[in-house]
């Protein structure tokens, strides 16, 4: 038996935090239950705890997915030390646990973006002009990480060619957001935040400081298009199957012999 | 990437064992079992039927049969506020979930009361590891890295405010330590506690807080600034009659009108405001 083991950070005061964990698990057990006995959810603030979680799960071998956008504090310290992990393979009370990378730095994170893209634009009335992709990222001082895998997929976006321009735009670091969008040389400003989950950010601080009223704000000569974030979009279940197949993969190779 | 430490762990097929011997538990006695606020019967020829204690009479209730229905039942209170801690006393009511099998009565169970099952099956068996308070406060980092640095005393009252039945019905195994017993009421319950959880964590940070500025800024009164912005926090409420007090949300420790945080000032504000009175009732 194989089971799929996602970690979500969660939350002690609302229920968006841990939604899109258990939204992508319902997606797994439905498109991939054949692959996957096993489909879990545990979280670091909500129950099931990682500490606990591998004493709830029956298969021996068990992939863990953590729902993060970058490598940092919590995939690299926090998730580790919690679910008891060595390594990229763990061998223990009879299970072989491998452990993935998060989400943000995947692959197939810029074909979501995208898609998330064009869901947002899908029935809308676009004004002629240019048309820039903003990537909104938290960003933090203190981790080159959490800023550097939004610039990667924004490479990633730019390389195909689709959008006039691709930026990147950060709540704390530089370049800020709102100074990247009051900047922008372009009539269309289509800004996808680059996050896990709804939140205080995504509902409130960004459309605040950014003077948004909705999905489209027009100011100006500028469209500003509004997009929920990347986390939540029903494309992340596969990529979060896929993360955890990579992971098989790599692991098989770097235990095989030759 | 760190050193894995220790942590508590089962057979390898310790979900499937507690899934079994969970079920058979509830087959044997007719009347059904009280596990957290849950009451689980047999149901003829299979399955089981469960819901919430104190609707075991009650007739109209709404029905379902997905287990994954338990993840919705158990997520917001009566009142429509969010539980983060599922173990609290206020699971809502009006439900009625049929399973077909141990397997959806596990599953089921996993989303009402997240590992319970599993633990109370190791406990049973006598193969639960217990992690004590300071292992546990050891093993923190970030901003939960001071509750290290919480008094013995602060540990205790924490969990009496934190912990007992009328907050959480979890039976509390842990202690502060090998050598220092946790001195509360640990609960009644089916479902054991083997470790302080991220709930816990969250109130010994801000009871860590108190416990800071306590030694620094005490007034002429003896009350800290925490403890004058609860009183004060608190008649304003109540002057607003039976309607103006409104709790804070059950883990936003950082507000004066906070169950768990009210709680605690009863267990150590009290005592200094009516200091002939013994600190306990």
């Amino acid at each position: 038996m194989k089971a799929l083991v996602i970690v979500g950070h969660g939350s002690h005061l609302n229920e968006d935090s841990s939604l899109p964990v258990y939204e992508h698990a319902a997606r797994i057990r439905e498109r991939f239950g054949d692959e996957y006995e096993e489909v879990v959810e545990c979280f670091w603030k909500e129950e099931p705890s990682m500490r606990h979680v591998l004493d709830t799960v029956e298969s021996e071998d068990v992939s863990v997915v953590p729902a993060f956008i970058s490598e940092g504090y919590f995939t690299q310290q926090v998730i580790p030390r919690e679910l008891g992990l060595a390594g990229p393979v763990t061998r223990k009370d009879g299970k072989t646990i491998r452990y993935a990378g998060p989400l943000g730095t995947y692959q197939g994170m810029a074909d979501v973006i995208l898609e998330r893209a064009e869901d947002l634009l899908g029935d809308k009335e676009v004004p002629p002009g240019r048309r820039a992709l903003v990537l909104l990222g938290h960003g933090t001082d203190l981790n080159k990480s959490s800023g550097g895998v939004i610039y990667l997929n924004a490479g990633r976006i730019r390389e195909r060619g689709l959008y006039d321009l691709v930026e990147v735009g950060f709540l704390d670091q530089d370049p800020q957001i709102g100074a990247v969008v009051e900047n922008l040389e372009a009539e269309n400003v289509v800004l996808i935040p680059v996050f896990i989950a709804e939140g205080w950010h995504t509902r409130e601080t960004i459309p605040e400081d950014l003077g948004l009223t909705g999905e489209v704000t027009r100011r100006g000569s500028k469209t500003i298009f509004y997009g929920a974030p990347v986390g939540t979009h029903p494309s992340m279940a596969p990529l979060i199957a896929a993360r955890a197949r990579e992971a098989e993969r790599e692991t098989e190779i770097a235990q095989s012999p030759r | 990437m760190p050193k894995a430490p220790a942590r508590p762990s089962g057979t390898p097929n310790v979900a499937a064992a507690s899934r079994e011997a969970f079920a058979a538990w509830v087959d044997e006695d007719p009347d059904g079992r009280v596990f957290g606020q849950i009451l689980i019967r047999s149901a003829s020829p299979a399955g089981y039927y469960l819901c919430h204690e104190d609707d075991a009479r009650v007739a109209s209730l709404e029905l379902y049969d997905d287990p994954r229905a338990a993840r919705e039942i158990a997520k917001l209170t009566g009142a429509g506020e969010y539980r983060p801690l599922k173990s609290s006393p206020n699971l809502r009511r009006g439900w009625e979930l049929r399973v077909e099998d141990a397997r959806g009565l596990a599953a089921a169970m996993d989303y009402l009361y997240p590992a319970g099952v599993v633990h109370w099956y190791l406990y049973r068996e006598g193969r639960l590891e217990i992690t004590d308070y300071r292992e546990n406060a050891a093993r923190q980092s970030g901003i939960y890295k001071r509750i290290q640095r919480l008094s013995d005393e602060g540990v205790q009252n924490a969990a009496r405010a934190c912990c007992e039945d009328a907050v959480c019905l979890k039976k509390t195994l842990w202690n502060v330590d090998a050598g220092t017993p946790l001195e509360m009421d640990r609960g009644n319950g089916e479902i054991p506690c083997p470790e302080p959880c991220s709930v816990f964590v969250s109130f010994a940070r801000r009871v860590r807080l108190f416990e800071r500025e306590k030694r620094r800024d005490l007034d002429d009164a003896g009350l800290s600034p925490s403890e004058r912005e609860d009183l004060a926090a608190l008649v304003e409420a109540a002057a607003g009659g039976a309607g103006g007090i409104k709790l804070a949300r059950e883990a936003e420790f950082e507000e004066p009108l906070n169950e768990r945080r009210l709680r605690y000032r009863k267990l150590t504000l009290l005592p200094k405001l009516r200091p002939e009175e013994s600190p306990k009732e």
